[in-house]
């Protein structure tokens, strides 16, 4: 547990739950996540994970337990109100939206717009105007940084699938987070594209001190980028340790064999 | 053929007013989402509130502004518990709101007069002493002045960080909230500010043609706001006046149209195949409108 020791937790869940009906989704989670680190969460499908996030990000609430964010308690909060806190999620399927141009999704993510306002928005627009310059150029240096800047003035329906994932990077890198969830940035991605979206994140790691939780089902990926690996099974925390440690564990490979040889039978 | 002046006049001054309706139901269901089936309940509020003030001796002017504070009040009131949910809920109220004002005005005679409304509403600005056409062409002059002003703020919302959110919320909820933005509040605000547009059509209205009944308030209303929205492009501003002008011109020009051409059909139902007709190729070959959503213009660039 050396990387827990060293550094405070930014993020911590007590005993968390979450049921659907007689379905516990989420059940009996307990983790730390450090700061300025990049924390794997990984596990077979249906193992909860995504829950998890949507129970760190306010989507839903949890039926017991709770989530406490830079000491202080966040469980229940609405997404927006978590999102002031500081955490910003990705989406397994990229939501990034198509009738806004790739700059105006971006700009859309940044914090403390005075133009969010109606009444500034119709009647003080010199005021929100000289912020939005400020923010476009922040939007184009980040679209510049995903490789993406050529894109800047058109829609995403012009994009590959590892593009949105890298456009849902960038907006959410855009909303200045210290906690950042990313969920499967990497499946369904080219290599190329994969390490451009890893490298982004351990560079804001690196110089901005960011935090980054990641779902993610490539255990190449996770071995390569992460300083520390959660695993969830069955709703429950199975196993936890450095990269090496869990990946190198028989129990993972049970679990993952075990998954897969009921498929086999089905 | 010697009135054709005031008949044309009229038809601009209608095609104003549901400019107006049409605008606002752009600025909910166009770049919001929100999907607004009682449209006319808000109209009605309007100009019941402006004909029950200006028939009791208050000024005409005034009578606009409560109409749209009325109607405003209104729209936030009926959809503050169905914005919480899903947008469905929020069609389905709307629509059940519009129907329950039009059979309580109609029904509880105290409050406005029943089935007769109120008759002897004055206009806004009268010019009736001077000559017909005169009258005609400062109404025209008003609700194109009210049409401008309620574009103008439509534009300046729409192409606004503001404008940014509200489009996000059409396009994806959940996305909207994990950036941190509150969508109970900005769709209350649009859809508020809507009300509020569409109980100012209604002043005017009730002002324009000097009465008010509940039957000038029925679903059909509604439904014609709906189709001049969709054919000028439910996401513009200047949508919403291109629509109205291409429906009534089809709705004044087929009327014209039985003087010069001896037709096997009435023309009131050949109004009726036209637009029908226009809308299903407008929907089959431009999706979008006559007009295109423009990008969010908050800033020049480039």
């Amino acid at each position: 547990m050396k990387v827990l020791d060293d550094v405070k937790s930014i993020l911590e869940t007590r005993n968390v739950s979450l049921s659907f009906g007689g379905l516990k989704a989420v059940d009996n989670v307990s983790l730390r996540v450090g700061r300025s680190k990049i924390f794997g969460l990984i596990g077979p499908n249906g193992s909860g994970k995504t829950s998890l996030f949507n129970l760190i990000t306010g989507i839903y609430k949890p039926t017991s337990g709770r989530i406490i964010f830079e000491g202080r308690d966040i469980t229940g909060l609405q997404p927006h109100q978590v999102y002031r806190m500081g955490i910003v999620r990705s989406f397994q399927y990229p939501r990034v939206f198509f009738k806004m141009t790739l700059l105006d999704n971006l700009v859309f993510a940044a914090r403390g717009q005075l133009g969010d306002n109606p009444l500034v928005a119709v009647f003080m627009r010199r005021r929100f105007q000289r912020q939005e310059m400020q923010l476009v150029e922040r939007a184009v240096e980040i679209l510049e940084k995903v490789g993406l800047s050529e894109y800047a003035d058109r829609y995403p329906n012009e994009l590959s699938g590892g593009q949105l994932k890298l456009l849902e990077l960038g907006r959410a890198l855009m909303a200045e987070p210290k906690l950042l969830l990313l969920d499967e940035p990497a499946a369904g991605v080219s290599p190329i594209l994969v390490s451009k979206i890893f490298e982004t994140v351990t560079h804001f790691r690196d110089v901005a001190g960011l935090t980054v939780f990641i779902i993610e089902h490539r255990l190449d990926v996770v071995k390569e980028y992460t300083d520390w690996i959660y695993m969830m099974y069955r709703g429950r925390l199975y196993l936890s340790g450095t990269p090496a440690q869990v990946l190198s564990d028989r129990r993972l490979m049970s679990v993952y064999l075990a998954e897969e040889s009921i498929v086999d039978e089905a | 053929m010697t009135n054709i002046v005031p008949f044309i006049l009229d038809g601009l001054i209608v095609a104003g007013y549901f400019a107006i309706l049409a605008l606002s139901l752009n600025m909910e269901y166009g770049y919001s989402g929100l999907i607004n089936f009682g449209k006319a309940a808000f109209f009605a509020l309007g100009a019941y509130a402006s004909a029950m003030l200006t028939t009791n001796g208050y000024p005409a002017f005034l009578g606009v502004v409560v109409a749209m504070i009325v109607a405003g009040l209104g729209g936030l009131l009926i959809s503050i518990p169905a914005i919480r949910v899903k947008s469905d809920y929020l069609a389905i109220i709307t629509l059940v709101f519009a129907e329950t004002i039009r059979v309580i005005l109609k029904n509880e005679s105290w409050i406005a007069g029943g089935v007769l409304g109120i008759r002897g509403v004055p206009p806004l600005i009268d010019f009736r002493n001077v000559s017909y056409e005169t009258h005609l062409i400062i109404q025209a002059f008003i609700v194109m002045t009210l049409f401008t002003i309620f574009a103008l703020v439509g534009w300046l919302l729409t192409n606004s960080p503001f404008g940014r959110i509200l489009r996000a919320i059409r396009e994806d909820e959940l996305a909207s909230s994990v950036y941190g933005k509150n969508n109970i509040f900005a769709k209350a605000v649009v859809f508020g500010l809507g009300s509020s547009i569409a109980g100012a059509a209604g002043s005017f209205y009730a002002q324009y043609i000097g009465f008010v009944s509940p039957d000038l308030f029925i679903l059909a209303i509604t439904l014609q706001i709906w189709i001049m929205s969709i054919l000028g492009g439910p996401a513009t501003i200047m949508g919403s006046f291109v629509g109205a002008l291409v429906v009534i011109s089809i709705n004044r020009g087929t009327r014209l149209l039985k003087d010069f051409l001896n037709l096997p059909l009435d023309t009131n139902n050949l109004m009726f195949i036209l637009t029908g007709a226009l809308l299903i190729i407008v929907v089959i070959f431009k999706p979008t409108g006559i007009l295109k959503e423009g990008r969010v213009e908050s800033v020049r660039r480039r």
